[in-house]
């Protein structure tokens, strides 16, 4: 039987009950002074900070000087960590004189780089992006060599047989088969490149949400601070429904994301 | 009556000592049909080896044009590597390989695998065009691989993932690959061996009725001797890396399951695989 309008409906609210119902509750202690609303403000006075900071501007050059760090460091870091990855997996020479040291690279928290990094940097963009850069580069090293080693061999060598060329067989059944766990390496490169990035811009940056967050602290603003983390989720989130709309576009052919 | 029905070449019927000596003297075992499609397949004095191990020593074979053998033998005897060997899939370590055709441009040489390996991420009708190879234009390799659909009885699936399919049907479309090109010699290396009893026999009924109608030379390695009578002109028994046994099938086609001939054919060539385990 097709499932009914109300029935559809209610699916679609039911992952948001139990937010909802912290948001309502929160709400509540707040306006009747069981939280002190200088530690934790109510959820209305977020909303206010979050109206009054979108006003004056500051919440968008913020937020758009953090997007752009964030979208330049996984550029950088992405694109060498996927060449990089993609040279390794076809080629034995290449992973034979890089893989142990990336490996050993691989160990070291990429956070506990930071003094190294202002040493080097300053607190310049550079400091930023190098950082983010580092942090999203493993998960999609990583992933993407796993993607390649594990593309099933009879289909390349069906492929061979059929009489592909190095660059078609790469094409058509190399890159296809490494996808989906290409697709995984980006999601946790995702959430690496905001959690860097707003530990670095807390640490040393002169905008940015990171910044903005720790600004407000100084002048004991929490309503601005919780903004900042309440925009932070929002960010994650969507950083994860792009890749599912992504997964849902390329995987299709995959009976685990259909329906995903 | 079944002396007639089941000829076998002097040579072939006992193990032969110098394998080099009686070449010339295995010729097919009877006129082939004629085929301008088909590829030729001579061999000579053939030896491939893996680290060492000889897998396949002094084999001789000649396979007319169009003709339709099917290669039985234990696991290990060296069938596979045979058919490697021929389609160019593995270097032969000693002895030649001759492809003859009667076709102005050589037709090219399919494989159907055991396992479909149907590309996961390509649609059906996509998979199909693999098999076309990369020249043609867009509208025509599509037509194409459409018209190799609806040979095998696919065409309403064309626009389907491989993953939607039953294990049959990914075979069909695996068949309609290997056939779009109009290949000149068929390859299959045990391709029923995982589909149900009754599909088997679909399988088997549809590969030979296009087997008729477009004259490519086939050759089926198979471990289910009732499967390599059914379908072959020629049967060849493998052992130890040599053709122990070479039968001719002259049972007129279409062929009826549970012939007399047949099962007579059948179970002979059953009796000399088992008496393989027993060397005296």
């Amino acid at each position: 039987m097709i499932p009914s309008v109300r029935t559809r409906i209610l699916e679609r609210l039911t992952p948001w009950l139990v937010p909802a119902a912290i948001l309502l509750g929160w709400q509540a202690a707040a306006s009747t002074g069981l939280v002190s609303t200088r530690f934790m403000p109510a959820p209305s006075g977020v909303v206010a900070a979050g109206w009054q900071a979108a006003r004056s501007g500051e919440l968008w050059s913020n937020l758009s000087i953090s997007f752009a760090r964030a979208a330049v460091g996984f550029l950088i870091g992405g694109g060498i960590g996927f060449a990089l990855g993609l040279a390794n997996g076809l080629s034995r020479l290449s992973e034979r004189l890089t893989d142990t040291t990336l490996q050993m690279i691989r160990n070291i928290p990429h956070l506990s780089l930071i003094p190294l990094v202002i040493l080097w940097f300053g607190i310049d963009e550079g400091a930023k992006l190098f950082l983010v850069a580092i942090g999203v580069f493993f998960p999609v090293y990583a992933n993407t060599l796993h993607g390649i080693r594990s593309v099933d061999p009879q289909l390349v060598e069906m492929g061979r047989v059929y009489g592909m060329s190095p660059a078609t067989l790469f094409r058509r059944v190399v890159l296809p088969g490494a996808l989906p766990s290409i697709f995984v390496g980006l999601r946790y490169a995702l959430g690496i490149m905001w959690l860097t990035l707003i530990v670095a811009e807390t640490i040393s940056a002169s905008s940015g949400l990171g910044y903005m967050a720790m600004q407000a602290r100084e002048f004991m603003l929490v309503d601005v601070v919780v903004l900042a983390i309440v925009i932070y989720a929002g960010l994650g989130k969507a950083a994860d429904a792009v890749t599912r709309l992504l997964e849902r576009r390329f995987l299709a052919w995959n009976p685990a994301y259909r329906n995903a | 009556m079944l002396a007639t029905a089941l000829r076998v070449p002097e040579d072939a019927q006992t193990r032969d000592p110098k394998p080099r000596e009686v070449a010339a003297s295995r010729a097919p075992a009877r006129a082939a049909p004629p085929s301008a499609t088909g590829i030729g397949v001579t061999l000579r004095d053939l030896r491939k080896d893996f680290d060492g191990h000889t897998v396949i020593e002094g084999l001789d074979l000649h396979i007319p044009a169009g003709q339709f053998v099917a290669v039985v033998g234990r696991s290990g005897c060296g069938k596979s590597t045979l058919l490697r060997l021929i389609l160019g899939l593995e270097q032969a370590s000693a002895g030649r390989i001759a492809l003859e055709t009667r076709a102005v441009r050589t037709p090219p040489k399919r494989i159907m695998f055991q396992e479909p390996r149907l590309l996961p991420w390509a649609r059906v009708v996509d998979n199909v065009a693999v098999g076309l190879g990369e020249g043609g234009s867009r509208a025509e390799r599509r037509a194409r691989a459409e018209a190799a659909l609806a040979e095998v009885g696919l065409s309403e699936k064309a626009g389907n993932w491989p993953a939607t399919l039953s294990g049959g049907q990914r075979q069909r479309v695996a068949l309609a690959r290997a056939l779009v090109s109009r290949p000149g010699l068929l390859a299959l290396d045990e391709p029923l061996g995982a589909l149900d009893a009754l599909t088997r026999i679909d399988m088997q009924a549809m590969i030979e009725r296009i087997w008729r109608a477009q004259g490519f030379t086939a050759i089926l390695v198979t471990h289910d001797v009732a499967e390599a009578v059914a379908m072959a002109d020629r049967i060849l028994v493998v052992e130890a890396g040599r053709i122990a046994l070479d039968v001719a099938v002259d049972v007129p086609r279409p062929r009826r399951r549970g012939d007399a001939d047949l099962a007579a054919l059948e179970g002979r060539i059953l009796d000399h695989l088992l008496s393989e385990r027993a060397p005296s």
